[in-house]
Formats: structure tokens, C-alpha cells, sequence
């Protein structure tokens, strides 16, 4: 057999675009498994590495709704294509399920345990084939639906109750993990682990292939009567009234994939302010020392309640009571009893006072004002009186 | 004679300096510790104590140079034995040297960095919080050491037994951060933490540190601080069994929030871009920041449709009464508590080993086929 390959007869099972569509497919389905598992595990560490290496959730999610918008475009295509088939080239619908399936698949479970002698026959398409098309339908209509509610909460909630979006996220993820699942378990092992089936590449099956999966169909097509031609003029009346129908068609869902995407701005890009209170709001302004005020030259020139208020304060910082200075002015006393250099009131001669010439000569460390010196000179004139 | 005389002179001194130095050595040191400082420290107030001491500043602050000696005696400070001169390095003698301060702030700003010859640990966390940011920025309100901390009369705050702050300093907290930040101390007295620390000194509820941290304390400009909020803040009490069955609040809240589509997304910013412009909900945007407030209460607790409605509202404006339906407060979806949610999960928790098992079972027949009965067959075959 492996001599004479090169003349065996190829069959043609996947056209070119059906190959390209598959790729599309392919490619979009695992883009979106690899971006929306993360989403669904969050927790997983695994999925936080895929999202940094992602470049963060954000980034996973934008390129998660862009493999969803390849999809929805990849199902237009394929439903259209699928019309073309169905109405103008009136090909017989060998997709759908049919009762032999059911049957086909215990006949080829009980041949592998053993106990049926034969495999089933089957043709174009066999039932574990039709199994996995119709697992992918349902899915993408569950996943669009939960889809469009997840990615529109707010148009959706206008026609049903706010629990449905929760729902939908629940119904998405778990559809999700079936389809991935699926596609390990059934396609993997179906198509690349039994036997390397690399029709869906190379667009062929050989002979010795098509009789060990699709005996019906090369029976049908050795027969001529796989594929209905169609008289050319048929064909052209059932294309102009096709065309129009599936250009109508795609423009609605064309329009639908648009209000999908980008019907909705959900959310504000920027969160508002969660604190509105002012930040910085001086509760009690912080409590100043209030300085007594200095007695003016209005009061009366004596040591009580004047001159006996003014020198504590303005002097008291080192000339106190048991001054370090050797000189206290801190009672009427200790003002005429002087320091340890001698007076420093003379009382009636403030032009002799050591304190005034001092304080008049200024650069004093406790220099008082020239207002508070002159009251000092006038209670001295006076005669420094203590009432 | 005279040479004996040379010699026993000179073991005289010799024995009178020895005894001198032994003397010397042995009691000038323990003088030396405590009585010097009290005398320097007292040789400042005695004029420092005098009552109504002040300077005027060029710019017309009164700058306050008393020194309260009762309170002083009581403070940290005292009881460590810090010196006036300590912090006050360039007065040592007098006249004191000039000092120069334009106002009673710029006095403040002059002296703070001074706080790090005994706090460096403290100091440099604080060169870290939005505080100095903020002071680096430009803003000379900023709060720096001593405006927390009294500079004089600082009392001790951790209590040295169990290095854990006393309790009443949850409470002495909270006024000394109210002192800036005036309103949101007013929010943060009516909200249910408040309240409680307020009322009944409630060692569970939060004061303003322990959510902002100390030193390195951060604010809502901090997006990895912010993020942090669920887990860290609001989720190291709200999970913690023993604390809330005290008071029968579901520590639930946190796997909750993460399993909705803002927890989930808040926690994978916080572990795979920290730094990162959010736009999610974290537990304050609906409860409140510092005005958090009881789901109970009767006129804004979240337990009342209307009021989740209006925190939706706050990023989904076009939202509606239905809208609000699709957070599910809290709750683990049961028969109860949001069915559909619930028969949704239940029929996935079916479909899926029922699909894949089948699956499963005819992969399996498969394998059996091609390892065993096939074999068998070609044996057989062989055999005939």
C-alpha cells in the first residue's frame, strides 16, 4: 500500500477556506481559554503568572474580548457559509444528527469492550465528528449569551433582574471548563492522539483513510452520488435570491457583534474620589500663647499693676526671682534693693538709673521698647512710687 | 637622710594622687549621670518656667518659650533623662546665639529632623509616609514629628511590658490626627468604629493607624495602599473568626467580594500590577471610607436597596433598580439566596462529570481496544 501512496486516489475533505476558518477557530478558542481560565481561577497562582506575563488583568481581559470578537465574526461566516450550502448548492445536510449516530456510537463502544464484532459504518461526518460540531454550537450560544450579559450588565438588567448577570457569569465559566475539557478529552485523543488525522492541515484523506472512517461516503462518492451538481441557471436564480437574504443577514448580525462590543460603557474609566471629606480641615486651631499684654503709658506710672507686670515679663528670663545675674526685678523690693553691681534705680533720676542708661544704650539682651522705656523713665521720675 | 626623706616624700604623693585618682574615679562618674543633667536642665528652666516667656517672629507668630515644668517632669522625655541641650545643640551658654525663624513653623521645620539622633528607625519610616511627600512637595503643613508627638511634655506611648500601646492611646490617636484632618475625624466619631472607640474604648474597632500605619503612614493617592484595603485592612479583622463571632458579623465578606468580578479583579491588581490606575470598587467605595457605618443602620445601611443602588450609581450612572440585584451582598448563592445563581452552578456541578465522564468512558473503551482486545483479536486471528 505505502508503495503505490503517491497514486492512490486523495479525497478532498476540508477546502481551503473551511481549513482557514478552522485556524481561525482554533486559534481564537484557545486565545480565549487562556485568557479566561485565569479569569475563572483567579486565585491560582498559575493564573496570576499567565496575567503578569500577560501584562495584567486589564490587558487579559481587553485580549479576551478581542478573541470573543473573532469568534462571533468566524459564527457569522460559518452561518452563512452553512445558508450558501443548505438553499443554492442544496447540499444534503450531512451535519445533523440522525438516529444511526446514537446508534453508531454503542456499536462502537461495544466493539471496543469486545463485545460486537463489527465497527459501525459511517459517512461524511461520524458521530463522534457531529458530536463535537453540535457541543460547539450549543457552546457558542451559551458562551455569546452569558457573553453579551457579562460584557452588557446594564442593557441586560433593563429586560431581566440583576441576579441574571451573576448567573451568567456562572453559566460562562462553567461552559467554559466543559468546552476545554472537552476539547482535551474528546478531540485530542479523536484526532491527534488515536491517529494523527491530518485532514484538517492538508485538506486530504486517503483512500486506505476514507474506507477505515468514511466507508458511506467514499461508497457515495465512488458512486457519483455524494455531492448534487447543479444546473447553472438554477444555481444563478437561487444565488440572486440568496444573496440579497444573507447580505440582509449580515448586516443585522454585523450590527448585533457592533452593539455587543461596544453598545455599552459600563463603568466610569476612572473610579471616583471614595473619601470626599476635605483632607487637611484644622479641627481647633492649635493654641497659641497669648503674651499678657505690656502695660501702656497711659496707666499710672507705679510699680502695681504697671512697671510690676512689665519687668517680669520682659526681664523675668533672667532676671527673676534669685536671678543667676545676681540682679532680680522681680519685686518692687529687689528693683531698689539692686543687684550685686550696686542700684539700678536711682528713684527720681531716671537720667542716673544704670537700668535706663543701659536699656538706652539698646542691644540689651531683654530689650524693651522705646514706649516701655519711656514709661520706665517717667515712673522713675516719679520717685519709683509702689502704689 | 636627706635621700630617704626625697624617697618617702615621693611615696607620699605618690599614695595622696593614687588615693585621689581611686576617689575621683570612683564617685565622679555616678555624680556625674543624673545630678549634672537636672542641673542643666534646671538651669534652663529656671528662666524657661517663667509663665508667658514668648518671642515675637519677624513674620508676627508668638513663638511660646515656657516651658510647662509639671508636665515636662511627667513626659518620656524627662524620665529618660534627655537634656534640654540634647535637642537644643547650639544653646550652650548665655546670651543664647540668635535665633532665626520667620515663623512659629519654620521653627518647627528647623528643629524636627532633629527627633532621628535617638529615633532614626522612626524617622526614616516617616520620610516614607504621604506626610513628608506631601512636605517635600511643598505643603509646610505637613504633619513632621513634632506635630504629633508634644515635643516637651510627649508622654510614653507603648507601654515597655508588652511594647504594645496603651489603651488609652486609640483614642489620644484619633485627637491628635483630628487636629489636621478635622472632618474626616468628625466621619471617622459618627461611623460605627468610631463610635465604639469612642463610646466603650473598643479594643476590636479600628483608630486611624491601624489602617494607616504609623510612621510610614499612606493616604488614597498610595494606589498599592489602597489595594491592599480588602485584604490587609478591612479583611485581617472581617476574617478573623474569634473577633467577629464577638459580635455576629459573617467573615464571609472576603471570599464573597473575591468571588464577585470586582474582588477577583481588585485582588489580581494587588498581585500582578500593585501600581497600576484602578477602577473596581474595594470595600470603602460602598461602605464607606471613614464613615463606615452598621448594613443595619436605618437610613443608610446597605441592607436598604435604594442606598447599594446609589454606590453603583457612583461608576455605573446608567444603572437601574435591577442592576444593583447583580452584587449578591455578600451572600453565597443557596435555594435562598439568589436561586438562580445557585441551580445555575448546581446544573454545571452535573453537566460537566456527566459530559466528560461519558466522554471519558468511550476515550477509555478506545484505549482498551487498541492495548488489549485488538491484540487478542490479531492473536486469535494468527491463531485460525
Amino acid at each position: 500500500m505505502s508503495q503505490n501512496k503517491g497514486t492512490s486516489p486523495r479525497y478532498l475533505r476540508f477546502t481551503l477556506a473551511q481549513r482557514i476558518e478552522h485556524l481561525v477557530m482554533l486559534l481564537s478558542f484557545a486565545t480565549l481559554g487562556l485568557t479566561g481560565l485565569p479569569q475563572k481561577f483567579p486565585l491560582a497562582s498559575a493564573s496570576k503568572l499567565v496575567i503578569s506575563l500577560l501584562g495584567g488583568i486589564e490587558t487579559v481581559r481587553f485580549i479576551h474580548h478581542t478573541a470573543a470578537l473573532v469568534m462571533m465574526l468566524g459564527t457569522i461566516y460559518h452561518i452563512l457559509g452553512a445558508g450558501y450550502k443548505i438553499f443554492v448548492l442544496r447540499l444534503p445536510m450531512t451535519m445533523l444528527p440522525t438516529f444511526k449516530d446514537v446508534k453508531d456510537a454503542f456499536q462502537a463502544f461495544f466493539y471496543n469492550l469486545g463485545l460486537n464484532k463489527r465497527f459501525p459504518q459511517m459517512g461524511r461526518y461520524t458521530f463522534e465528528e457531529k458530536m463535537e460540531y453540535w457541543a460547539f454550537v450549543w457552546g457558542a450560544i451559551v458562551m455569546g449569551i452569558t457573553g453579551f450579559m457579562m460584557w452588557n450588565p446594564i442593557t441586560t438588567t433593563r429586560f431581566l433582574p440583576g441576579e441574571f448577570i451573576p448567573a451568567a457569569k456562572a453559566a460562562h465559566g462553567g461552559e467554559a471548563l466543559l468546552a476545554i475539557l472537552a476539547i482535551i478529552i474528546w478531540h485530542m485523543y479523536g484526532v491527534h492522539i488515536k491517529r494523527f488525522n491530518k485532514a484538517m492541515w492538508t485538506g486530504y484523506l486517503s483512500e486506505e483513510e476514507m474506507l477505515h472512517e468514511h466507508p458511506l461516503e467514499l461508497a457515495d462518492l465512488k458512486a457519483g452520488v455524494a455531492k448534487p451538481s447543479v444546473e447553472p441557471k438554477t444555481l444563478r436564480r437561487r444565488q440572486a435570491i440568496y444573496f440579497p437574504i444573507a447580505a440582509i443577514l449580515a448586516i443585522v448580525m454585523l450590527a448585533g457583534v457592533y452593539f455587543f462590543v461596544f453598545g455599552e460603557t459600563t463603568a466610569l474609566a476612572i473610579a471616583p474620589q471614595a473619601e470626599t471629606a476635605p483632607i487637611y480641615a484644622p479641627r481647633t486651631p492649635t493654641p497659641q500663647p497669648t503674651a499678657t499684654a505690656a502695660p501702656t503709658s497711659s496707666l499710672p506710672q507705679v510699680w502695681e499693676g504697671a512697671i510690676g507686670m512689665l519687668f517680669p515679663q520682659r526681664c523675668g528670663l533672667c532676671h527673676g526671682a534669685n536671678s543667676f545675674t545676681g540682679l532680680s526685678l522681680d519685686t518692687y523690693t529687689n528693683v531698689l534693693a539692686g543687684g550685686k553691681n550696686g542700684v539700678v534705680v536711682v528713684p527720681g533720676k531716671s537720667a542716673e538709673s544704670p537700668l535706663v542708661i543701659l536699656q538706652a544704650q539698646g542691644g540689651h539682651g531683654g530689650q524693651l521698647t522705646l514706649e516701655e522705656l519711656a514709661m520706665v523713665e517717667a515712673w522713675i521720675d516719679a520717685g519709683a512710687p509702689e502704689k | 637622710m636627706k635621700r630617704l626623706q626625697v624617697v618617702s616624700f615621693g611615696i607620699g604623693v605618690v599614695f595622696i594622687l593614687s588615693a585621689a585618682f581611686f576617689l575621683v574615679g570612683r564617685t565622679q562618674p555616678v555624680e556625674a549621670a543624673s545630678p549634672t543633667q537636672t542641673t542643666d536642665n534646671q538651669a534652663c528652666l529656671v528662666c524657661h518656667s517663667v509663665a508667658g516667656m514668648s518671642k515675637t517672629l519677624p513674620n508676627g507668630d508668638t513663638l511660646d518659650l515656657t516651658i510647662d515644668e509639671a508636665a515636662h517632669s511627667e513626659s518620656v522625655h524627662a524620665e529618660a533623662g534627655v537634656k534640654c541641650t540634647d535637642c537644643h545643640e547650639t544653646i550652650t551658654s548665655f546670651p543664647h546665639p540668635k535665633f532665626e525663624a520667620e515663623s512659629r513653623r519654620d521653627a518647627t521645620l528647623a528643629m524636627y529632623s532633629l527627633c532621628q539622633k535617638c529615633h532614626a528607625e522612626q524617622y526614616h519610616q516617616s520620610q516614607d509616609s504621604v506626610h513628608f511627600t506631601a512636605l517635600a512637595a511643598g505643603n509646610l503643613s505637613a504633619a513632621v514629628c513634632t506635630d504629633c508627638h508634644a515635643a516637651h511634655t510627649q508622654k510614653r506611648i507603648t507601654d515597655p511590658q508588652t511594647g504594645q500601646p496603651f489603651a488609652e492611646q486609640r483614642i489620644l490617636t484619633a485627637e491628635t490626627c483630628g487636629r489636621c484632618h478635622g472632618a474626616i475625624y468628625e466621619e471617622f466619631r459618627a461611623s460605627i468604629h468610631g463610635a465604639a472607640l469612642y463610646e466603650e474604648n473598643n479594643p476590636d474597632v479600628p483608630t486611624c493607624t491601624t489602617c494607616h500605619g504609623v510612621h510610614s503612614l499612606q493616604g488614597p493617592d498610595d494606589v498599592a495602599f489602597v489595594l491592599k484595603s480588602p485584604t490587609e485592612m478591612c479583611g485581617r479583622c472581617h476574617t478573623d473568626a474569634a473577633m467577629m463571632g464577638k459580635y455576629g458579623i459573617s467573615t464571609n465578606v472576603l471570599n464573597s467580594y473575591v468571588a464577585d468580578f470586582h474582588g477577583t479583579t481588585a485582588l489580581l491588581f494587588e498581585a500582578t500590577s500593585p501600581d497600576q490606575d484602578f477602577n473596581k470598587p474595594l470595600c470603602f467605595d460602598c461602605h464607606g471610607v471613614h464613615s463606615i457605618l452598621s448594613v443595619d443602620d436605618s437610613q443608610h445601611g446597605l441592607k436598604i436597596r435604594e442606598n447599594i443602588l446609589v454606590t453603583c450609581q457612583k461608576c455605573h450612572p446608567d444603572a437601574n433598580a435591577n442592576f444593583s440585584e447583580a452584587w449578591l451582598s455578600h451572600y453565597d448563592p443557596s435555594p435562598e439566596h439568589y436561586p438562580v445563581v445557585y441551580y445555575v452552578n448546581l446544573f454545571y456541578k452535573i453537566f460537566i462529570p456527566l459530559v466528560l465522564g461519558g466522554m471519558s468512558l468511550f476515550v477509555l473503551s478506545d484505549i482498551l481496544n487498541r492495548l488489549v482486545i485488538r491484540r487478542k483479536r490479531t492473536v486469535i486471528h494468527e491463531s485460525k
